[in-house]
């Protein structure tokens, strides 16, 4: 009775979650554990869930969980793969998606996992060669075109991309992912007017989802020089985990000050003063560039109106 | 009853005090450590924060890490093991850099807290007022005593 129970309520989180509906999915499952505390697949779609809200730690921990009470199941293994991916903890996420892959269940969108994480380990090849499986498992799998259209653009290949991306879109006309992509296929035609369709669609469909938000962004920063700088460094930054992107910053800082106090030592006051001011500029419009361009987006944003045919 | 995610902060009677940490944070360069450390254990106290023992912990580590480092240098410099322009310089960089990576550590730690506080509709105040009267007030904290030793910890700066 009380499996069953959890299985609907598992079931149901599934269903928001799809629905970008994190928090509701959240409590779904609280409510499934609240029953069983110490149901594996329970805490592994837990943290789903978590990742899907960008609570990575508490996701973190709810996966590792999962795997101490259940470390034979390929889908907790699948969950802990997307998870440590997230936490760019790429060994053990790729020692994960193998298990996912070796227990004989390697579905496509296992496969498309394991290369999103030889992508960041930086071996396309192996990335492309796994994609290339999932595409012999599921021909039509939206994710797995996807990630290739990704691979493809990233790789200069533009034509590619815009085949593989309009194969993804004609498997699934809704996927956030493949609209995304979609976007960044046609800023790189040029295309802003296009790219910013693909952005707003996205963004229609989930107000906050992060890389929608990221593609609109990076529309609108192509056309402001003065925000596109920040938005580009941003990007670059975070591109890192925490740790490394505070290093960044410190870095950043310590190399700026040992500048201004070699060349006040050594005489070039002008020079130490010029770099001074300029630091201080780089730190004011570092700070003051996301709120303003949180301001421009709302703005933007607050401008979407569906379709009435919609 | 419900299943309790680690990341949940709990409910505090401080609620309605929460700033978001980027005000604390804009505190220690405009103001001083002695207004942004403590601001960020409060802050922590108030949201109820899941991490509040790593965060006390970290305020303390700051607080200690920067007296200790202080003490070295001025130490060395007393000695005349330190020379005067550059290498004094370089020496009281390095504590600035110790005490702006612990600044922005604490508020990398609570802003994951904060994320999750906002998520389920925690209150959050405007912190201009206090960052104001914390730079008005700037200059009379730090001249309370003209020991190097209380100076470098209680300023701020970048």
């Amino acid at each position: 009775m009380e499996e069953r129970q959890i299985s609907v309520l598992l079931e149901q989180a599934e269903v928001q979650r799809r629905l970008a509906n994190h928090k509701g999915a959240i409590e779904l499952v609280q409510k499934a554990l609240a029953i069983d505390p110490t149901h594996a697949h329970a805490h592994a779609a837990l943290a789903f869930c978590l990742l899907d809200a960008r609570r990575l730690p508490a996701a973190g921990i709810e996966i590792r969980t999962a795997l101490a009470l259940e470390g034979n199941d390929t889908y907790i293994h699948y969950v802990a793969a997307v998870v440590m991916t997230a936490e760019r903890k790429l060994d053990d996420a790729w020692a994960h998606a193998l298990i996912a892959l070796d227990e004989g269940h390697g579905d496509a969108i296992t496969h498309v996992v394991a290369a999103e994480i030889q992508v960041l380990k930086g071996d396309n090849a192996r990335a492309k060669e796994l994609l290339l499986e999932a595409l012999e498992l599921e021909a039509d799998n939206c994710d797995a075109l996807t990630e290739l259209a990704r691979l493809e653009l990233n790789a200069g290949n533009r034509a590619a991309a815009e085949e593989h991306i309009e194969l993804a879109l004609k498997a699934d006309p809704s996927d956030r992912d493949a609209h995304v992509v979609a976007g960044y296929v046609a800023l790189a035609k040029g295309d802003d007017a296009a790219a910013e369709q693909h952005a707003r669609f996205v963004l229609n469909q989930e107000s906050t989802h992060e890389a929608g938000l990221k593609l609109f962004t990076a529309v609108k920063a192509k056309r402001s020089p003065l925000l596109g700088v920040w938005w580009r460094w941003n990007t670059w930054v975070s591109l890192r985990d925490d740790r490394r992107q505070i290093a960044l910053l410190i870095g950043t800082f310590v190399i700026a000050r040992i500048l201004i106090i070699v060349t006040d030592e050594l005489g070039y006051e002008t020079l130490s003063q010029f770099l001074s001011y300029g630091w201080l500029g780089f730190c004011a419009y570092t700070w003051f560039a996301p709120e303003l361009f949180r301001k421009w987006l709302e703005n933007e944003l607050g401008t979407v109106k569906l379709d009435p045919d919609y | 009853m419900s299943y309790q995610i680690a990341d949940e902060p709990t409910e505090t009677s401080l609620g309605a005090y929460v700033v978001r940490p980027t005000a604390p944070l804009l505190a220690a360069m405009v103001c001083g450590s002695w207004l942004a450390w403590p601001w960020f254990a409060f802050n922590a106290i108030a949201m109820g924060s899941p991490t509040k023992r790593k965060e006390l912990l970290i305020v303390a580590g700051a607080f200690v890490g920067t007296a200790v480092l202080a003490m070295l240098v001025i130490f060395l410099a007393r000695g005349g093991y330190l020379p005067p322009g550059i290498p004094t310089r370089l020496a009281v960089l390095g504590i600035v850099t110790f005490k702006l990576s612990m600044t922005y550590y604490m508020s990398v730690v609570q802003e994951r807290t904060f994320h999750v506080y906002e998520y389920y509709g925690g209150s959050v105040r405007n912190a201009g007022v206090v960052i104001s009267l914390g730079y008005y007030l700037r200059s009379a904290v730090i001249g309370v005593s003209d020991d190097p030793l209380w100076i470098i910890i209680v300023a701020g700066g970048i």
